[in-house]
């Protein structure tokens, strides 16, 4: 379980993965834990390798990033599902299988003979995974979904953004991470009874829940008493230093929240730019008493802040103890001088695409972490499955081939 | 609450001690309590919760800090299904129960800075001699080595430096903050993940875990997808207002009101020719400026302006439902208030009003996982700063009412305070009027009205 392996924490653990969009985070997941995730996809044209964010690569292909991140250590087989022959091989892939993880909508998994009731009776251990919009159940339970349809309908949104604008939803995916992070208990958490009692589950993951689960600052009661500000206020809140400030080179997020953090701030303002008004005991303690002030706090704290580079300011602020960090895109974290005296970085060949430099997975193990493997080819396991682990001869083999099948 | 489960619920039998602070390590161990785990919170005066730091708003300023505590909201979605014990662990005594604590569990999980456990012996090396087969979790924000190990963060924080920040805000403006802590949370699901995990190889093999979660490079996981186009393109992605890349029209329309609003996706062409049979859209068929994905995503603004101005002839659960019946992605932007009556959310049960020690009951965020056969525990709110600390001593360091009277009068061990005072949030009733002006109140069922009534009429909860 130690060394240079990898993590197998879940080896035992064989997921099919039916490809989905939202779902797709979670085999990642679980597949960087030790599990052996099977993508299942459409023999021909998988719509999981055209999904955005797309991008050109040198040679002229458009490709996609989301595919090359979220498969990465996944195995590939093709099974069409709308063939009776398909749906009788992927039946047999079941009971070769622990678990289900699918983002079908409601519905469309019974239509071909492949929802939980029929699965579970021909498998019984199976914990069959199901992400949709809404959840299965629900008046709402056949409503259509998108990432911004998650966010929407979370609670958040109308916290986020300019007060003079619409709201707005974080980009990135985000909400379906969140739904694919919900999937991921779900399924180990079954994993778990199934171990003791032989009998899998249904797992009902709704989007909307799931996004509320990693924006329950913006419950109800916590708005109510003044504990979250339900109010659109762009870069900064009200009072602060909560928020973005301009450096040379970008932006450094500051949360001045604590009166102690203000403090130093203030006396580090007053030290290099000679505001000797910022030290006034009427600013002193937490953002609220600062608030009727916020135009004077952050042309201050600019004064300051623009003196400095992002990554400058960050080092300094922290070096004084204040919780500060550079704002940083997508881009500028590859720079990042933490993550590369750490490992931060793990490197595999993207199908044409040359080296790809992705986020080492956040787990670290019995002091290892994973490995990330490549990304699969479309049927490239047909043979190592069909054959390896479920039996079927060569000749079965070429005939689905044939036949269109697989 | 759900019907009672077919079989024990994943957790049962298993022990945890969670010194957490904030989100990350007290949400991961509010899943576990919620997966049927035995969870006690090691709370203390010296270093406390920063969410047993403040209180409810509407508490006059002279009530205790003893009773203030208690009484953040916020300590129902971090706590909610645990225990509490106040305990001082950096006393002597305090340590030496602690200890015999540690070797009566099988997980210890605390987000403490890097600092702090060492300070406080509470590393890995310094735990399992004292339970051999344990699982020990930590969340560093940014991991136990690297030039950033000691930086003290924020969620907010690690929002912004791991790229999520600059993927929110409009074209023309600066990126604006997420505004709550992502961070923190996602990290407190993949601890979760992963403690579940390692508690299965447990079982199999009698092995423990030295488990880290490290909250930056997670954070970073979920922008995967946007760091590799990032690679692939040569540059960063930007922030595109409520848009995607490769899909239009997609945004966030005003609906009439004020601040309402729906939210449209139109990834594909197929989504596309439903909208267009929409009543009222059917023009936009015909429209040459919209004729493929390409001309769409070219001509965005105009086609917002279209959408726009169909959409603010309706009220946002008008022009959602109607998207929705033609089979286009959309719904209305939703408040904290619009989740409270949401029939959805009442139709699953997700909001539960549970027993609390101050409050009688108080409402409690549900568990977005949902188990068929072993729904997840909803039984009880946060529990009040040192709530179950005898029965705590008792089950779990074995000592007797004398030792613990002992423990509580040299301030080693601190028990509720003023227990019989009971509280009332002021604006339930308030809350239960407002319900009449929402908009999606029907007259046979208002969930968010059946809720305030089990919050403010239930009987009093069993000892």
């Amino acid at each position: 379980m130690t060394g240079m392996t990898g993590l197998s924490l879940l080896g035992d653990v064989r997921v099919l993965d039916l490809a989905g969009e939202a779902t797709a985070q979670a085999g990642r997941l679980l597949a960087d834990l030790g599990a052996d995730v099977v993508l299942v996809e459409a023999p021909r044209d998988s719509p999981a390798r055209r999904r955005a964010p797309l991008a050109t690569t040198p040679s002229g292909d458009v490709v996609s990033a989301h595919f090359a991140y979220t498969a990465a250590g996944k195995r590939s087989v093709t099974v069409d599902l709308a063939n009776a022959r398909g749906q009788a091989l992927f039946r047999q892939l079941v009971g070769a299988s622990d678990v289900l993880l699918t983002d079908a909508a409601v519905g469309e998994m019974e239509a071909l003979g492949l929802g939980y009731e029929a699965l579970h009776a021909h498998h019984p251990g199976l914990v069959y995974t199901s992400l949709t919009p809404f959840g299965l159940t629900g008046p709402r339970r056949r409503w259509r979904g998108s990432d911004l349809v998650g966010w929407a309908t979370s609670g958040a949104m109308p916290s986020i953004g300019d007060a003079d604008r619409a709201p707005l939803a974080p980009g990135g995916g985000l909400a379906h991470t969140a739904g694919a992070l919900n999937a991921s208990m779900g399924i180990v958490a079954a994993l778990m009874v199934r171990d003791d009692t032989g009998i899998g589950q249904l797992v009902d993951i709704s989007m909307q829940e799931a996004t509320m689960s990693v924006a329950m600052e913006v419950s109800p009661m916590v708005v109510l008493e003044g504990g979250f500000d339900q109010h659109r206020t762009g870069r900064r809140k009200e009072g602060g230093p909560l928020g973005h400030y301009a450096t040379r080179d970008g932006a450094v997020s500051i949360v001045a929240y604590m009166p102690e953090h203000w403090r130093i701030l203030a006396e580090w303002v007053h030290e290099e730019t000679g505001v000797d008004e910022i030290l006034a005991e009427e600013f002193a303690g937490t953002p609220v008493t600062r608030s009727p002030y916020s135009e004077l706090i952050d042309l201050w704290i600019e004064g300051l802040t623009t003196r400095y580079t992002k990554q400058a300011f960050f080092e300094e602020a922290q070096r004084r103890g204040i919780t500060v960090a550079p704002v940083n895109s997508a881009s500028d974290v590859l720079d990042d001088v933490h993550l590369q005296a750490t490992a931060g970085w793990t490197a595999y060949e993207g199908p044409g695409m040359g080296t790809l430099h992705v986020p080492t997975p956040p787990f670290h193990i019995d002091g290892s972490t994973a490995t990330v493997g490549d990304v699969p080819a479309l049927g490239e396991h047909n043979r190592e499955v069909f054959v390896g682990l479920l039996g079927l001869g060569d000749q079965d083999l070429q005939r689905l081939q044939r036949d269109g099948v697989i | 609450m759900s019907a009672a489960p077919m079989s024990e619920l994943p957790l049962a039998g298993i022990r945890v001690l969670e010194l957490g602070y904030g989100i990350a390590a007290p949400v991961a161990a509010r899943n576990l309590a919620q997966f049927g785990a035995d969870v006690v919170r090691v709370e203390s005066l010296r270093r406390p919760d920063s969410l047993r730091l403040g209180g409810a708003g509407w508490l006059p300023p002279n009530v205790d800090a003893s009773v203030r505590r208690d009484t953040l909201p916020a300590l129902n979605f971090s706590s909610a299904e645990k225990r509490s014990i106040g305990l001082e662990i950096d006393s002597e005594d305090g340590r030496a129960v602690f200890d015999r604590m540690v070797a009566a569990v099988d997980v210890v999980i605390t987000n403490m800075s890097e600092r702090a456990l060492t300070e406080l012996r509470l590393r890995y090396d310094d735990l399992r001699v004292l339970k051999p087969d344990l699982v020990h979790v930590t969340l560093p924000a940014f991991g136990s080595e690297g030039p950033y190990r000691m930086y003290r963060t924020w969620g907010h924080n690690l929002s912004a430096a791991s790229g999520v920040d600059s993927l929110i805000g409009w074209p023309d403006r600066e990126p604006v903050q997420i505004g709550f802590a992502y961070p923190d949370f996602v990290s407190a699901q993949a601890a979760t993940v992963a403690v579940l995990a390692a508690l299965r190889r447990r079982k199999a093999t009698g092995q423990g875990a030295h488990l880290e979660l490290w909250q930056y490079a997670m954070t970073l996981s979920c922008l995967g997808p946007a760091i590799v186009a990032a690679q692939l393109a040569g540059r960063a992605p930007s922030a595109l207002g409520n848009r995607d890349a490769d899909c239009a029209p997609q945004g966030v329309y005003p609906a009439r009101g004020t601040e309402r609003w729906v939210a449209v996706s139109v990834p594909d062409d197929a989504t596309w020719d439903a909208l267009c049979r929409v009543p009222g859209l059917e023009h936009l068929g015909s429209d040459a400026r919209f004729g493929s994905l390409q001309d769409r995503c070219a001509d965005h603004d105009a086609l917002d302006d279209e959408l726009a101005a169909w959409t603010v002839e309706r009220t946002d659960w008008e022009a959602a439902a109607e998207l929705q019946s033609f089979g286009v992605a959309a719904a209305p932007v939703l408040d904290s208030w619009d989740l409270v009556a949401d029939p959805q959310l009442a139709a699953r049960d997700f909001f539960h009003a549970l027993p609390h020690a101050r409050f009688r009951r108080d409402l409690v965020f549900g568990q977005a996982v949902r188990l068929s056969e072993t729904p997840p525990r909803a039984e009880r709110a946060a529990p009040a700063f040192g709530e179950h600390s005898r029965d705590v001593l008792r089950d779990l360091a074995g000592l007797d009412d004398t030792a613990i009277d002992a423990l509580v009068d040299a301030g080693v061990v601190h028990v509720m305070e003023h227990d019989d005072v009971a509280l009332e949030r002021p604006y339930l009733h308030w809350l239960r009027k407002l319900q009449r002006l929402l908009p999606w109140g029907t007259p046979s069922f208002d969930p968010a009205t059946e809720l305030m009534h089990q919050l403010a009429d239930a009987p009093e909860p069993p000892e």
